[in-house]
């Protein structure tokens, strides 16, 4: 047997998974970084998600009256409950996007002095805003159980997280580094999360748009379109409606989700190398 | 086996200028793309390889490419072309305590660092205690890097980057940070990594550094390597250039006349029979010089006019280092025979078949006395400055001699002697 020595260039020193102990430091400086200095500590990961949902609900129930759609098991809907789903769903994604978007920028002073691959500041920063929304997470599916609506669905969660993640660290590492470039990037990402936010069907169920249009523009196909919306349906599915979601927007956010993988490596292997001298 | 630690081969890199930055989407949709001022190479085409174990001094002037070319070696930056590669994990240290989160504790950091250069959380622990004890700072590991003083912070970085026992350390400039205690530690433990096999590739601006921690060094100068291979012979050859590089930047002859400010300073004493005017200095080739070189014959030409033919006319050279220390007062009294001075010009020389005044820079005085009487005194008057073909040795001057060695018959001392 022989043993050839490990030849390499300096960059080369291993894959993604043997990073993967810088790539959670990073994540638990994220964390760590957060709450320091901060009386509630982790409490605050939950005091924002908390006020908004009450806020909504206050408005939903009271003032537009709207009427959820019923839980899957075929008790009467609550407002509140449903919205927690598409707002879960929701916080993951805008938090991702407005916090890693600057993750290269912060690691600056880092990756100008000593060498380590781009991606892990970024993929730090999307796993640990994932960890925190594991508590959202978390506390929904508590208050779906207290209503007793839970069933097999919910073993697809996992599955869809997986597929979430790699979507939204894609979009994550193509933005941080475009972010270092064009350094107004987070300024236009801010507007474009908000315009997001209402065309995904997270504050108003696909039933209230189904065949509306305005000038000759089909709205609900537009919002369909978008892959957020398919995220947001087959999470609200498999949660609170307790189907497992039409196969097609799985196939939907699957091929999103290969697509956005694929541009975010192009940007990375054309802009990311060379950071050090642009930060 | 006989693979070299790290091989650079025909190594380039061209950073683009830009005038003005347009680094946001807004300057580019009003402005179009930046205007680029052309390209700086800042290396081009340096190959060189560091052998396994060994230690490897980058040298040159500023802005000839060695940070560049260590950034290149640590994996910062990429090569233009070329390719630089490592056998072994390289720990670089680039600036002292680089990577630092200034919220995070110092224990958070050695974590985060260590993990940046390969380490799992086990070996990171494990090393943890040494880091701690070799960075003396106590308690303060528990606190935020930001409350610690630059001192602290140095010794923080210099201690992760060597504990978590590289294989190839790249070290930019350490001597210049850290006190004159931290300074030793960092030699000691350097010296230590050496013996135990780790390849080191350093920057550094002292020459007596480079000549006795380094077996090899490469020589670069505007990007490119100018030499490369024993120390002594590079160091040797970079100072040479220099040393010609300052002549050439100082024709004008060494004859200085003192200035009235400069004489008013010094006080010029004595009767005025006879005047100093100049001194020059003559190297080997016997032209006047600018510099002169340690080791080399030297002759030191004093010019004078004087009123009167005077026969008893001694002449005397003072040398004072630049820190105050008469090094040398050489006078002719102890020579041959007196010179007579006849009325008008005429001059004196000193020659020295081997200049022993180490490098630096000198004053010097000269006098013209007789018997106690002082016809002239020129204090401290003209600046001489030596400069030294090799490397530095401690101390003002150099002795000249020879080291040869042999073993020596067993002396018999004591007790021994008493039992035989």
């Amino acid at each position: 047997m022989t043993t050839t020595p490990t030849t390499m260039t300096v960059r080369e020193r291993g894959n993604m998974w043997s990073y993967r102990s810088l790539i959670w430091n990073f994540a638990q400086r994220d964390l760590k970084a957060r709450f320091k200095g901060t009386a509630l500590g982790w409490l605050w990961s939950l005091v924002v998600p908390i006020a908004t949902l009450v806020i909504y609900s206050v408005v939903f129930s009271t003032i537009m009256r709207m009427k959820p759609p019923d839980f899957g098991n075929g008790a009467t809907g609550n407002v509140a409950v449903w919205l927690w789903a598409g707002l879960t769903a929701w916080s993951m994604c805008a938090n991702s996007l407005n916090s890693s978007i600057g993750a290269l920028l912060g690691a600056g002073p880092l990756l100008k002095k000593i060498y380590f691959p781009p991606y892990a500041p970024v993929l730090g920063s999307v796993i640990a805003l994932l960890i925190q929304s594991m508590i959202e997470l978390g506390i929904y599916l508590v208050v779906l159980t207290a209503f007793g609506n839970v069933s097999w669905t919910w073993l697809l969660v996992p599955f869809w997280l997986v597929i979430f993640a790699v979507f939204l660290s894609s979009i994550s590492m193509a933005l941080a580094v475009l972010n270092v470039h064009f350094r107004d990037l987070a300024h236009i990402i801010g507007v474009a999360i908000q315009l997001l936010f209402y065309c995904s069907p997270i504050i108003y169920p696909m039933t209230l748009i189904a065949g509306k249009s305005k000038m000759g523009i089909p709205a609900d196909k537009l919002i369909s379109a978008n892959p957020l919306t398919q995220f947001i349906v087959i999470f609200r599915d498999l949660t609170y409606g307790l189907t497992p979601g039409s196969p097609l927007a799985w196939l939907y956010i699957t091929g999103w989700t290969l697509a956005v993988a694929w541009v975010a490596r192009r940007v990375y292997r054309a802009r990311a190398l060379d950071l050090s001298e642009e930060l | 086996m006989t693979d070299p630690a790290v091989r650079v081969v025909g190594v380039s890199k061209k950073f683009t200028m830009h005038t003005e930055k347009r680094n946001s989407l807004k300057e580019r949709l009003v402005r179009g793309r930046a205007r680029t001022d052309g390209d700086f190479w800042a290396l081009t085409d340096v190959s060189f390889d560091v052998p396994r174990g060994t230690t490897f001094g980058l040298i040159g002037n500023n802005g000839s490419g060695k940070s560049t070319m260590l950034k290149l070696l640590a994996g910062v930056h990429r090569p233009t072309s070329g390719s630089v590669i490592a056998n072994g994990r390289v720990s670089a240290l680039l600036e002292l305590g680089a990577g630092f989160h200034g919220e995070l504790t110092g224990r958070e950091n050695v974590h985060l660092n260590g993990s940046i250069l390969g380490l799992s959380k086990r070996q990171i622990e494990q090393s943890m205690e040494k880091i701690i004890d070799f960075a003396d700072i106590g308690e303060f590991i528990d606190a935020p890097v930001k409350v610690y003083s630059s001192g602290m912070y140095v010794r923080l970085g210099f201690s992760i980057a060597v504990t978590v026992d590289p294989e190839i350390l790249i070290v930019d400039e350490i001597i210049a940070v850290g006190d004159e205690e931290f300074q030793r530690k960092c030699f000691d433990y350097m010296f230590e990594l050496r013996k135990r096999g780790t390849s080191i590739v350093m920057v550094t601006h002292s020459m007596a550094l480079v000549e006795s921690m380094c077996d090899q060094a490469a020589w670069l100068e505007n990007g490119q390597l100018k030499a490369m291979g024993d120390s002594r012979d590079v160091v040797r050859r970079y100072l040479d250039n220099v040393n010609d590089r300052e002549v050439a930047a100082a024709p004008e002859p060494a004859v200085e006349i003192p200035e009235v400010a400069e004489v008013s300073e010094h006080p010029r004493l004595g009767s005025g029979e006879v005047r100093i005017v100049g001194l020059e200095y003559l190297s080997d080739t016997g032209s006047p010089a600018p510099v002169l070189l340690c080791g080399d014959s030297a002759t030191f030409r004093i010019r004078y006019s004087a009123t009167e033919p005077l026969r008893d006319v001694v002449f005397g050279l003072g040398f004072l280092h630049e820190t105050g220390v008469t090094v040398a007062g050489p006078n002719s009294e102890s020579g041959t025979a007196p010179v007579p001075v006849l009325a008008s010009e005429g001059f004196i020389d000193f020659h020295v078949p081997r200049l022993t005044l180490q490098p630096g820079n000198y004053e010097v005085s000269v006098a013209a006395v007789n018997h106690g009487h002082t016809f002239d005194h020129v204090d401290r008057g003209y600046k001489l400055r030596v400069r030294g073909a090799e490397g530095s040795e401690p101390g003002l001057t150099r002795m000249f001699g020879e080291w040869t060695g042999g073993t020596s018959p067993r002396v018999l001392v004591g007790d021994e002697v008493l039992n035989a």
